[in-house]
């Protein structure tokens, strides 16, 4: 099964025009070193959850930057918050915040 | 003998108010205790305990005997004021029976009975001298508040090197009660002046009042003197129970509940109120964190938790931010449960329904190995491959079968998830480890990291399975004889890690472990006093720059002993105290296998 | 009187400046830390992008150093530098008339990264190694095996946050593509993939290799960074990285893990930054005057720096400084006699 997005079933693109990105813009402001995430994916591939199951750390929260937040807050429930992910960045993101807070912003999408 | 003047009225509303707010209070709270720990009161009621509790109270909230621990200065400061105004009150209520008898007196009349008891002739009666007795109390208390004004000015002489940033209420009561005694001493003296009935202390000073001044003015100046002192302390009566001062009667239930065995848990309850309303916002627990001098936050530390929890203020970067070493709840004078309470902040704040979440670990097995021990790597061992093969060797050089729970992934322990709050959610992954323990049979589950054994210890339902840290595992193996360790030359000193120390108690086995493999020598900070290597888990706000200063203060410290190398428990201590210092940093499994026969 | 120029390190960029100057009828001395003259490239097989190799770069550079009669000072550490003089290890004080320091740099340790596993497990190798078992012929698994496998992994000890390592080493991404193509000439069978986060290609010639590696080597890039090594029970090794092109998280067993080091700052440049008005970076190399026209200046008069010892670069880049700071150091002695 080819795996798009996590509950997205039909191929669209990401419309930065129509998406309303001010919950994103909120997420960020609380959090601006997300930003500097360069999508290298350790996070993704040390993760304890994303070993289990299709969970995909690095996607959700690079959706979620994108003004995609459906199934966001679903998705990053399965997160077990061990901090494995924290450790391996290179870029030092504060992870187990990042998912902390998108559950906060994002709780009734 | 006339009981009333005008100047009694801010006395008399002051008690008013601070009596039916504090009662109001107390019942609330005890009607809302949840049911088992009402029983726990009642079956613990007729106890040793209540007594034990009786002496606490004595030595904790009036001798403060806790605070003289931290700094004699500071202790005797908190001990003149609380143990010197407590003897006021009842040297004051003995004086008034001995002078009237057993004539019902009004609290006023006790409390102003300088004032009103001019009529009598003064002199000592039961052979005391009773003006001088409470004059030398008077002093007693003083002296305190000299204190309190010294350290607003010098805190570091007492021991504190940082004070606690106070609200407008407690600015308003502390300022009230800074008056009260010198007001108090003001007031007597100057009746003394007039009526010549002072002890040492307010005749002497009334006297030399007399001497300057004539008669009317002296008489005009006492008047507005017992105004002012009724003002005072009508104030700080009204404000007490709004402030911090609210923990002078809070602290005395707070004992007995506590001697009843009643705890906070990890989800709020009634009896939080009290831990709450018992913190004195005395500081001490400012200067521990490591937070505050490593990373330069100046309003998460356990007093401002409180104060914003108790306010209903508290917000998830305060709540949130906190490494839950227990360096302050090691220190604090009042005991309370500051992780605890901290723990079941967080599950108010971010706890959400879990009936469905982590259902995807239905049916997975990862694990490998049979024998009756297990091992529980843990999520952060799996990045530390080195302690993965230390144990390893551990376990063949003793001959030891093993079940390896998780080498090839498993599901995390549950505690971090715990530690932010999300209890309901953390027992699902708990539910799913101790099913996967029972199901392999195992005898002996021994795991490298501290986070694990600590969950295992206290959350786990694991009847017939010992739960080891390794350390204890490994030391158990070497008396054996199953494990030969060769002794060496090289230096080590130990970082006590929080969840290990602190957390579950174990400072002797690692130790013991080192000297058998080489010298030990201790940092500065150490066993229950231990530093925080700065990235627990339980810290989900700090950011990288926080943590790597943390962990370079830290490393610094470690490094002053001037040991070869530093040697931890705990893989997430390992991978943080590596950024802080140029020393290698090795797991003790790590010593002990670079040292195996 | 003619003056006197110390040259502080051995390699390329130290040889070359020590050339220039004597162009310009300057004395200089090389103070050199090792017992032989060249740096790293001594350990170095073949440079690319054109696999020329070390030896062709080298040899006729340390000739023309031998025939011009500088003085080189072997087994030599300097501790501590001044804009007229050097102190040695040895506690021997040189005094000059100016200072060039080019110490060049250090090779990030991968053993700080322990998940990779190197210097645990057998089979993982850093691009150093490669080098050296090049140098020696003979590049086989420890049972001298061929690799079937084989996996590098870009950005090791660079644009590490982890590690204290936050700048980008610029080399490594053509050193690994240089080195994935000659594991698969020495090893045609062997599968290779190439696990990256950025792929930098900064150099002439570069991007052109980076692109005959895909498509006349069939090397394989997989866009995503290793977290994780463990062993397989055959003996090989199981990598994990998520392929973030594809979003899915990825593993597969290797013969043969290669990490890719960084450049790290000269553990010297602390000392040498003792010396008043000489600083380091945030990144521990030492800081130009600025980074224009006065990339070789240091902020002290007399003091110069050429190569890597100001932040990593290549081969070439280090001897056009070594060149360049030979001739800012001629116009600064030229002015003060």
């Amino acid at each position: 099964m080819i795996q798009w997005g996590y509950t997205i079933n039909q191929p669209r693109a990401v419309n930065l025009d129509r998406n309303d990105l001010t919950a994103a813009r909120r997420i960020i402001r609380q959090m601006p070193e997300l930003q500097a995430c360069i999508a290298c994916g350790s996070c993704t591939a040390t993760c304890t959850a994303g070993n289990l199951t299709q969970f995909n750390f690095r996607k959700v929260h690079t959706l979620v930057r994108r003004g995609e937040y459906e199934g966001a807050y679903e998705e990053m429930n399965k997160c077990m918050l061990c901090g494995k992910c924290r450790l391996v960045c290179p870029r030092g993101i504060n992870t187990r915040g990042v998912v902390m807070l998108i559950k906060r912003e994002l709780g009734e999408y | 003998m006339n009981f009333y003047d005008g100047f009694i009225i801010p006395f008399v509303v002051g008690c008013a108010v601070l009596f039916t707010v504090v009662l109001y209070k107390y019942v609330r709270w005890f009607v809302r205790l949840p049911a088992a720990d009402k029983r726990l009161v009642r079956r613990n009621f007729f106890s040793m305990q209540t007594l034990r509790g009786i002496g606490e109270v004595f030595s904790e909230c009036l001798l403060h005997r806790r605070i003289f621990r931290v700094n004699p200065l500071l202790g005797y400061m908190h001990m003149s004021l609380a143990f010197g105004w407590f003897l006021l009150i009842v040297v004051g209520w003995i004086e008034t029976i001995a002078y009237l008898g057993g004539r019902l007196v009004p609290i006023h009349g006790h409390v102003f009975f300088k004032y009103f008891s001019t009529s009598l002739p003064h002199h000592p009666v039961w052979g005391i001298d009773f003006s001088s007795v409470m004059d030398a109390l008077l002093l007693f208390v003083l002296s305190g508040v000299l204190l309190a004004w010294f350290k607003r000015l010098r805190s570091r002489a007492m021991g504190l090197r940082r004070t606690t940033k106070h609200t407008l209420g407690d600015r308003v009561a502390l300022s009230a009660l800074w008056f009260v005694f010198p007001l108090r001493l003001l007031a007597e003296s100057l009746t003394s002046a007039i009526f010549h009935n002072g002890g040492f202390l307010t005749g002497a000073i009334g006297d030399a009042l007399a001497a300057a001044m004539p008669l009317r003015t002296l008489s005009t100046l006492e008047s507005s003197a017992w105004w002012l002192y009724s003002c005072a302390l009508g104030v700080f009566f009204v404000s007490m129970p709004f402030s911090r001062y609210m923990h002078i009667f809070t602290e005395v239930p707070l004992i007995f509940l506590r001697r009843w065995g009643i705890r906070s848990g990890e989800k709020p309850k009634s009896f939080d109120h009290f831990q709450l309303e018992a913190c004195s916002r005395c500081g001490i627990c400012i200067d521990p964190c490591q937070l505050q001098r490593d990373a330069g936050f100046n309003n998460v530390q356990s007093v401002y938790f409180i104060r914003d929890r108790r306010y209903n203020m508290l917000r998830p970067e305060v709540a949130d931010n906190c490494l839950m070493c227990g360096r302050c709840e090691q220190r604090c004078p009042v005991g309370l449960d500051l992780n605890t309470l901290r723990l079941n902040s967080r599950s108010r704040l971010h706890d959400t329904p879990s009936d469905r979440r982590y259902d995807y670990t239905a049916g997975i097995d990862r694990s490998s190995g049979t024998g009756k021990t297990g091992y529980f790597a843990g999520c952060m061992t799996l990045l530390s491959p080195k302690i993965l093969r230390a144990m390893e060797r551990i376990f063949n050089a003793s001959g030891e079968e093993v079940w390896w729970a998780d080498r090839e992934g498993g599901v995390c322990c549950g505690r971090p998830l715990k530690l932010a709050g999300e209890t309901n959610a953390a027992t699902r992954m708990m539910r799913y480890n101790e099913e996967l323990f029972r199901r392999h049979g195992i005898t002996t589950l021994v795991t490298s990291c501290p986070i694990c054994l600590r969950v295992f210890r206290e959350d786990y339902r694991l009847e017939g399975i010992e739960v080891l840290h390794h350390s204890e595992y490994i030391l158990r193996l070497a008396k054996a004889g199953r494990l030969q360790i060769e002794p060496g030359e090289e230096l080590f000193t130990y970082h006590d890690p929080c969840e290990l120390g602190r957390g579950c108690g174990i400072y002797e086995e690692p130790r013991e472990l080192i000297r058998c493999a080489g010298k030990l020598v201790e940092p500065a900070e150490t066993r229950e006093e231990a530093l925080c290597c700065g990235s627990s888990v339980a810290n989900t706000a700090l950011n990288d720059l926080g943590q790597q200063r943390i962990a370079r203060s830290v490393g610094a410290s470690l490094g002053e002993t001037g040991a070869d190398a530093i040697v931890t428990a705990c893989p997430l201590c390992k991978k943080a105290i590596a950024r802080g210092t140029d020393r290698p940093v090795y797991d003790l499994a790590e010593v002990v296998e670079r040292h195996l026969a | 009187m003619s003056k006197k120029v110390i040259i502080v390190g051995g390699g390329v960029a130290g040889m070359q400046a020590a050339l220039s100057l004597k162009g310009q009828g300057i004395d200089s001395v090389i103070v050199e830390k090792s017992d032989r003259l060249g740096g790293k490239l001594c350990d170095w097989h073949k440079l690319f992008p054109t696999f020329t190799p070390a030896s062709e770069v080298l040899g006729p550079l340390k000739e023309a150093v031998e025939r011009a009669g500088v003085e080189v000072r072997t087994g030599a550490e300097a501790e501590r530098i001044a804009p007229d003089s050097v102190l040695l290890k040895s506690g021997e004080r040189l005094s000059a008339d100016a200072v060039v320091v080019c110490s060049g740099f250090d090779l990030f340790d991968a053993r700080i990264k322990e998940e990779y596993g190197y210097g645990i497990y057998d089979n993982v190798y850093t691009t150093a190694d490669i080098e050296r078992m090049m140098n020696e012929g003979a590049v086989a698994l420890p049972g001298g095996h061929a690799p079937r496998r084989i996996a590098f992994l870009h950005c090791v000890g660079s644009r590490d946050e982890k590690v204290g390592q936050r700048h980008c080493s610029r080399v490594c991404c053509i050193t690994g593509v240089k080195q994935a193509m000659e594991m698969k000439t020495l090893f045609p069978q062997c599968e290779v993939y190439n696990f990256y986060m950025d792929i930098r290609m900064f150099g002439p010639g570069y991007e052109e290799l980076y692109r005959q590696a895909q498509e006349e080597y069939n090397i394989h890039f997989v866009r995503g960074r290793i977290s994780e090594a463990s062993p397989t029970f055959d003996g090989r090794l199981q990598i994990k990285a998520e392929d973030t092109l594809v979003g899915r998280p990825l593993k597969m067993s290797v013969d043969m893990l290669v990490l890719i080091i960084g450049m790290r700052a000269g553990e010297s440049n602390g000392r040498f930054a003792q010396c008043p008005g000489v600083g380091c970076a945030s990144n521990g190399f030492l800081a130009p005057a600025d980074l224009f026209s006065g990339s070789v200046l240091s902020p002290v008069e007399g003091v110069f720096y050429a190569g890597t010892v100001t932040a990593p670069k290549n081969v070439g880049e280090s001897m056009s400084e070594g060149a360049y700071a030979a001739l800012r150091v001629a116009e600064y002695l030229g002015a003060r006699s």
